[in-house]
């Protein structure tokens, strides 16, 4: 093996995809443009939804419930407790009101709900909505509040009026207090980033791959590359730092749009769950993470080089590196849910679980250096592995010359 | 000087190549003549280094397939017909430059190489066109000048006027003349009788993997009684079946 003649293949590689416009607007521009549009789009839509929930909270009665009195007590007695509650005219139909938008909730009142009130007797308000309106479903906890708050007013006055003291209701005061440092939007960012780098690190290479050996075995280019006095594995490592390069400039491109979405809009990238902060980075935790991720794109590189030479053509090879992703999201949406600290230690020896937990784990402001080395180490020797099987694919002559 | 010594190629159940010896002396335009899937292509790719033999071995100017490989590809220069096997996106002089490389030709070699073959293929107006832009003449005296960039001592060509318009098949067959006359060694594999006629001071006629004869094509014309090479051959293939 020559290092010159890997550098040669390399060159030559980066040059002839470099000219190739496609590769070059899929790869590089497209995710530029479109991350910041899709974050946009995708924030917007998730702060929309959640300020639908919490204001504007249309409620009106129904047209047998609705006497002069029960309006009255609505209004005065329920809606004072939240400024977002708006009193509209009763309905007839109440599923109508919801369907229409008209209103977002429908309330019943007893009859004799002024009777019941003046006696301190109990009496009940019925909430009708719809769950499968989101509207509507996630507003009944507003108005629920304002139910509640009313009822503590009232015993509380009912008490006093006794000559009791309402503190005797309370036996304990609970407090809550979240010991995690940071913003809730970091909890957003833990869940969507790590899961966000690691399939782009699978896929971003896929492209290149599929170019280098199972298109030049269709354009028949590999043959007369193998007469050459390039070794085999010469040429295969040039091929293979090829696509490490290509699987990283399709990361950064895109973490470039994440960048750009965050100077535009700093929400977006939490999609709209607030905003990042607050979690102190330690240096030498966040080299470790990015060796993890730069070793899980070597790994993924030496994977789609063995399937690209195992691949007939270049349309057998897309689909089946196409199929990659799934080795990404199964870990991914297995682990999106578990924060920082919930992460065991076997998770870092696992194939690309290692790189995602990593991630999660210093995004969430933990640095446990043993689990960090775990996956290292772990890494080193899936990249190993990856290479390993590459050249055992480009050197089996039934293999290469498949057709 | 190539020397192939009971050389066969099976790819599973199949027998490709079956026991092929064959000596090929330094200087000499040997052809391979037969049918499609005949064997040639696999005989010459065994010599190339690009597929191991089942058994059996060769000699290029003394280094053998399987012991030095890198030697043997030092000293041949393959050309595949059909596909010209260029990279469209570089030019062509690119693509020579590409093989100059590898072949451990130094920058300043590969540019007085690359004036050179530009001259001798008329290749001054393309040279620095990207090769996906070509004509299939245009590709294919390309590719030989690829091959060739290293100036090998043997030339293995597989088909290479396949597929080609007459003025570019002449451009290739003047060039074939021209490597003999400067003294190397040409295994020429073909279907077509005339070329091989033309071109060819030996051939050996292959059928399905087997040599059946080898010999110059005058003796071959006078062994069986006949002008016409296409007519030799029938007869020797329809005697093997």
């Amino acid at each position: 093996m020559r290092l010159k003649h890997t550098i040669t293949v390399l060159k030559k590689e980066v040059l002839d995809i470099a000219r190739d416009k496609k590769s070059l607007f899929s790869n590089i521009l497209l995710p530029i443009i479109i991350m910041p549009v899709l974050m946009l789009l995708v924030g917007s839509g998730t702060k929309k939804f959640t300020q639908e929930m919490k204001e504007n909270i249309t409620v009106a009665l129904t047209q047998e419930s609705a006497s002069p009195e029960a309006q009255e007590f609505l209004k005065n007695q329920i809606a004072i407790h939240d400024e977002n509650i708006i009193i509209k005219d009763p309905v007839e139909n109440p599923e109508e009101a919801v369907k229409t938008g008209y209103v977002k909730l429908v309330v019943v009142l007893d009859k004799d709900f002024q009777i019941k009130y003046e006696r301190n007797e109990p009496f009940s308000i019925k909430i009708l909505f719809d769950d499968s309106k989101s509207s509507s479903g996630g507003s009944v906890s507003v108005l629920e509040r304002a139910i509640e708050k009313f009822n503590n007013v009232t015993t509380n006055k009912r008490l006093e009026e006794m000559g009791i003291d309402p503190e005797i209701l309370t036996a304990v005061v609970q407090e809550k207090v979240n010991m995690t440092e940071g913003s809730p939007g970091n909890m957003i960012l833990s869940m969507l980033l790590p899961m966000l780098i690691a399939m782009l690190v699978a896929v971003g290479g896929i492209p290149a791959a599929t170019d280098l050996v199972a298109g030049e075995k269709e354009r028949m280019t590999l043959e007369p590359l193998l007469t050459t006095r390039a070794s085999r594995l010469s040429i295969l490592l040039g091929k293979y730092f090829t696509i490490n390069i290509f699987t990283f400039v399709s990361v950064l491109s895109t973490l470039a749009g994440f960048v750009i979405s965050y100077i535009i809009n700093p929400e977006t990238i939490t999609m709209g769950m607030g905003n990042v902060g607050g979690v102190k980075l330690q240096p030498a935790a966040v080299l470790l993470t990015l060796a993890v991720i730069v070793l899980m794109g070597m790994t993924f590189s030496g994977i789609q080089l063995a399937i690209s030479t195992f691949a007939r053509s270049f349309k057998e090879g897309q689909t089946y590196l196409s199929m990659l992703i799934f080795a990404v999201m199964i870990p991914s949406y297995a682990s999106m849910m578990m924060q920082a600290n919930d992460i065991k230690m076997y998770m870092f020896s696992v194939p690309v679980l290692n790189t995602i937990s990593s991630l999660k784990m210093i995004l969430g402001g933990v640095f446990d250096y043993s689990k960090l080395f775990l996956a290292l180490g772990t890494s080193v020797l899936y990249v190993v592995l990856a290479l390993y099987l590459s050249v055992l694919m480009f050197k089996k002559e039934s293999v290469l010359f498949r057709s | 000087m190539i020397e192939i010594k009971s050389l066969t190629k099976t790819f599973g159940s199949v027998e490709a190549v079956k026991n092929i010896s064959i000596t090929v002396p330094k200087g000499e335009i040997f052809g391979l003549l037969g049918e499609n899937g005949a064997g040639k292509t696999t005989t010459l790719r065994m010599l190339a280094t690009m597929l191991k033999p089942t058994s059996g071995t060769a000699t290029l100017n003394g280094y053998d397939i399987q012991k030095e490989p890198d030697r043997v590809r030092g000293e041949l220069g393959i050309l595949f017909g059909g596909e010209s096997g260029l990279y469209n996106r570089l030019t062509v002089a690119e693509n020579i430059s590409y093989f100059g490389e590898l072949n451990n030709m130094d920058k300043k070699s590969i540019q007085n190489r690359i004036k050179y073959l530009a001259e001798v293929f008329e290749m001054g107006d393309y040279i620095n066109r990207h090769a996906g832009k070509l004509s299939k003449g245009m590709r294919q005296k390309a590719a030989f000048a690829r091959a060739i960039v290293h100036d090998p001592n043997i030339l293995l060509l597989d088909e290479p006027s396949a597929g080609l318009d007459v003025s570019a098949m002449i451009v290739i067959q003047d060039f074939i003349k021209m490597q003999h006359q400067l003294g190397k060694t040409i295994i020429f594999s073909s279907h077509s009788m005339v070329e091989v006629d033309k071109l060819c001071n030996r051939i050996a006629v292959i059928h399905k993997g087997s040599l059946i004869d080898t010999d110059t094509v005058e003796n071959l014309k006078t062994k069986n009684k006949s002008d016409n090479l296409e007519e030799i051959f029938i007869r020797l293939v329809g005697e093997k079946q």
